[in-house]
C-alpha cells in the first residue's frame, strides 16, 4: 500500500470523525464549556501549604547574624505539614541576574539574597534589604513563600524585603489555565479515542472498517489527526476566552505551544488505543478511563503546585506525563521561554508519544 | 418495503443457475481447522478439527445450536480471527498469510449490522466505497442501484440511527456489496426480522447468487437453511457432524424437515 493511499484512508477516517462530532452538538458545547467553568470555578479558590520547596540562599553576609535567619528558613515546618517547608541550597557571590536565570530554568522556587552588610546593619539597628526572587509562574507557591518571609521579617523590624516581579503581575488563573488546557488535552485524547474504539468494537462498526483494505495504522492515524485538530482549536479558543474575559497572560510562542499539544495528543491517543484494547465495551472503558485519568488530574499539579503535595504523591506525579505537559505549558505561557527551557519535558512527552502510539498500533486488534 | 425485482423470475433463474452449478470448483478450502480459547484458566475448544469445502457459486449454510462453533468458524473464514491450527484458503489465498488479498474479494454482513448511526445512508455507503477505492462515478451508480434494489432510495439522506431493524439489515447487506465481492458472508441474516423482510432478504440472497456470488450463511432458522442453501453444514460442540444437501440430510435421518435432522444430530438439550 502506498503512502498516498494510506494518507487518503486516514483523511477519509478523519472526515468521518468530524461528521460524527458535529452531529453531537451537546458534546461539542460541553467540550468547550466544561474547562472554562473549571478555570473560573477553581481560579478563585485554591490555597494551602507547601513542603520541600527548593530555595537557594545566596548568603553574601560577612558576619554571623544571618545564620539564625538561614537556620529558621531551613528548619521551618508549617502548621499542617510534617516535612520542612523548604529544601535549602546555599551559595555565595551570585548576581541577581544569574539568580533570575536559575528561576527561569525552573531550578528553584525562590532565591533569597542576603547582602554583605546584613550582620553589621542588624547589629547597629540600621536598615538593610533582602532580595527575594520567586518563581511567580507558580503563583500559589510564590505567594506562600512571600507571605512567610514577610511574616518572619516583620518580627525583626528594620529589615526590608525587595521582591522583583520577574514575570509581571500574575494571578492564580495564570497558573491554572495552561495546566487545565494540558489536562483537557489528556482527558479528551485518552477518553475520546479509547471510548470511540471501544464503542466501534461494541457496535461492530470497526469490523466493517477493518474488513476493507485499510491498515490498522491508517485507522489510528486518522483518529489521531482528528484529535490533534480538535485539541488545537479548543486550546486556542480557551486561551482567547481566558485572555479576553479574565486577562490571562500568554507570554510565549504559539507554535511552541502547538508543538507541546501535538506531541502530548499523540501520546494521549496512543494511551487511549492501548486502554481500549484491554476492554470489550464502552462501559468497561469508562470505568477504566476514570481509574487512569482521575488520579492524573489531582497529583500532577494542575490545580495546586507539586510543592504542596506530600513526597510520595510527588513521586507518582513524576511518573505521569501530564506533569511534564503542565510544566511545559506553564513555562511557555507564563515565563514566555523557548525550546531550551522545555527540552526535558519535550523529551519525556515525545518518549511517551512514541511508546504509546507504537504499542497502540501493535495492540489494536483486527480480530473480532 | 418494495424490493424492485421479480421474485418469480428470480426463482426461475435460481433453478436454472443451480442446474448449471455443477463444476464443484472449491472457492473455500478448510482443513483440520481448530480454534482454542483460554478463559479464566479454562481451555475451550470452540472449533475442533473441522474440514470442508465451499464450492464456487453455491449457497452454503452453517447451522448449529449456541456454542456449536459456527460463529468462530465464520470469524476465521472472514479473517477476523486467527485459527489455532489447520488451514483455510479463500480463492486460493491463505487466511493467515494472505488476509490482505482475501478482504477485497469478500463481503460481510455481520450480525451486529455495523452501521454508523450518526451518519446518513449515503455517508455510510460512501465511507465503505472510498475505503475500497471505488471510483467516484462507479460509486454513485452502485449506491443508486443498490438503494433502489432494497427500497431505501427515499431514505438516502436520513440518519441510520432512526431506522428499523429491517431497514438496517437491508442497508448492511448493500454495504457488503459496494466493492462487488466474489463471496458474501452473512451472519444470522434474518434474526429478529418480520416475515416480509426475511422473505425479501432471501430473494436478495438468491439474486446475488444467480449473479454469480458465493454465499455463506450462519443461521438458527432451519427453514432458511432448507429453502436457501445448496448444502448445509451442521455443527455441534465444535465439530461438524453433517454436511450435505438439505434433501440428503432429511433422507438419511428420516426427518420430515431440517429441524428434525438438526434435533436428531445435536440432541434436545438446551445450550448456553
Amino acid at each position: 500500500m502506498t503512502i498516498t493511499t494510506e494518507l487518503n484512508h486516514s483523511w477519509i477516517i478523519m472526515i468521518k470523525e468530524f461528521k460524527q462530532l458535529f452531529r453531537k452538538k451537546g458534546r461539542l458545547v460541553l467540550m468547550i464549556l466544561f474547562p472554562i467553568i473549571m478555570i473560573i470555578f477553581f481560579g478563585y479558590g485554591m490555597g494551602g501549604t507547601i513542603n520541600n520547596a527548593s530555595i537557594l540562599i545566596i548568603n553574601d553576609d560577612t558576619g554571623t547574624t544571618s545564620s539564625s535567619l538561614v537556620q529558621e528558613i531551613g528548619s521551618h515546618i508549617s502548621k499542617y505539614d510534617e516535612d520542612p517547608m523548604f529544601s535549602v541550597t546555599y551559595t555565595k557571590d551570585m548576581s541577581e541576574s544569574e539568580a533570575e536565570s536559575k528561576i527561569d530554568a525552573g531550578l528553584y522556587k525562590a532565591i533569597l539574597i542576603i547582602p554583605q552588610d546584613y550582620s553589621d546593619c542588624v547589629a547597629k539597628n540600621g536598615s538593610t534589604t533582602l532580595t527575594l526572587l520567586t518563581d511567580s509562574s507558580d503563583t500559589t507557591t510564590s505567594s506562600i513563600i512571600i507571605n512567610y518571609m514577610k511574616q518572619y521579617l516583620a518580627k525583626t523590624g528594620s529589615i526590608a524585603l525587595k521582591i522583583p516581579n520577574i514575570y509581571g503581575n500574575l494571578e492564580y488563573l495564570d497558573f491554572l489555565t495552561p495546566a487545565v488546557i494540558a489536562l483537557f488535552v489528556f482527558l479528551s485524547s485518552v477518553s475520546s479515542t479509547g471510548s470511540t474504539i471501544a464503542g466501534e468494537r461494541e457496535y461492530g462498526t470497526i469490523v466493517r472498517i477493518l474488513m476493507t483494505p485499510i491498515s490498522k495504522r491508517s485507522v489510528i492515524f486518522g483518529k489521531t489527526i482528528y484529535q490533534l485538530l480538535v485539541q488545537l482549536v479548543r486550546a486556542i479558543i480557551l486561551i482567547l476566552v481566558a485572555r479576553f474575559t479574565v486577562g490571562l497572560n500568554m507570554n510565549g510562542s504559539w507554535p511552541l505551544l502547538a508543538l507541546v499539544l501535538v506531541i502530548f495528543t499523540f501520546g494521549g491517543v496512543g494511551l487511549g488505543v492501548i486502554m481500549s484494547t484491554m476492554v470489550d465495551d464502552m462501559d468497561s472503558f469508562s470505568h477504566f478511563n476514570l481509574l487512569v485519568t482521575l488520579p492524573s488530574m489531582f497529583v500532577t499539579g494542575v490545580f495546586y503546585p507539586l510543592s504542596s503535595l506530600p513526597n510520595w504523591m510527588r513521586a507518582i506525579a513524576y511518573c505521569i506525563p501530564l506533569t511534564y505537559a503542565n510544566n511545559a505549558m506553564r513555562i511557555i505561557m507564563i515565563k514566555g521561554q523557548g525550546l531550551h527551557a522545555i527540552s526535558n519535558d519535550l523529551i519525556i512527552l515525545t518518549l511517551f508519544a512514541i511508546v504509546t502510539f507504537t504499542l497502540g498500533v501493535h495492540l489494536f486488534r483486527r480480530e473480532a | 418495503m418494495q424490493i424492485c425485482y421479480s421474485a418469480v423470475k428470480l426463482s426461475h433463474n435460481f433453478e436454472k443457475h443451480k442446474s448449471e452449478v455443477n463444476s464443484l470448483e472449491p472457492i473455500i478450502e478448510v482443513r483440520d481447522l481448530t480454534k482454542v480459547f483460554f478463559s479464566r484458566g479454562r481451555k475451550i475448544t470452540a472449533v475442533n478439527s473441522v474440514s470442508f469445502d465451499v464450492f464456487k457459486g453455491e449457497i452454503f449454510g452453517m447451522i448449529g445450536p449456541n456454542g456449536a462453533g459456527k460463529s468462530t468458524t465464520y470469524s476465521m473464514l472472514t479473517t477476523l480471527t486467527k485459527p489455532t491450527s489447520g488451514s483455510i484458503k479463500v480463492a486460493g489465498f491463505d487466511v493467515e498469510k494472505e488476509d490482505n488479498e482475501i478482504r477485497p474479494i469478500i463481503g460481510i454482513v455481520p450480525q451486529k449490522l455495523s452501521l454508523y448511526s450518526d451518519l446518513t445512508v449515503r455517508e455510510n455507503l460512501e465511507l465503505i466505497c472510498k475505503l475500497y477505492s471505488v471510483p467516484k462515478k462507479e460509486m454513485e451508480e452502485r449506491i443508486n442501484y443498490y438503494l433502489q434494489l432494497v427500497g431505501l432510495e427515499a431514505h438516502v439522506d436520513r440518519f441510520v440511527g432512526g431506522f428499523s431493524g429491517g431497514m438496517k439489515q437491508r442497508l448492511s447487506v448493500i454495504c457488503a456489496m459496494m466493492h462487488d465481492p466474489q463471496i458474501l458472508f452473512w451472519d444470522e441474516p434474518t434474526t429478529g426480522l418480520d416475515p416480509q423482510t426475511r422473505k425479501a432478504l432471501w430473494n436478495l440472497a438468491i439474486k446475488f447468487n444467480v449473479e454469480g456470488k458465493t454465499l455463506i450463511f450462519t443461521t438458527h432458522y432451519m427453514e432458511e437453511a432448507d429453502n436457501l442453501c445448496d448444502r448445509v453444514a451442521i455443527m455441534n460442540l465444535g465439530k461438524m457432524v453433517a454436511l450435505d444437501t438439505p434433501a440428503s440430510l432429511k433422507e438419511k435421518s428420516g426427518g420430515k424437515n431440517l429441524e428434525d435432522v438438526f434435533i436428531h444430530l445435536t440432541g434436545e438439550q438446551v445450550r448456553d
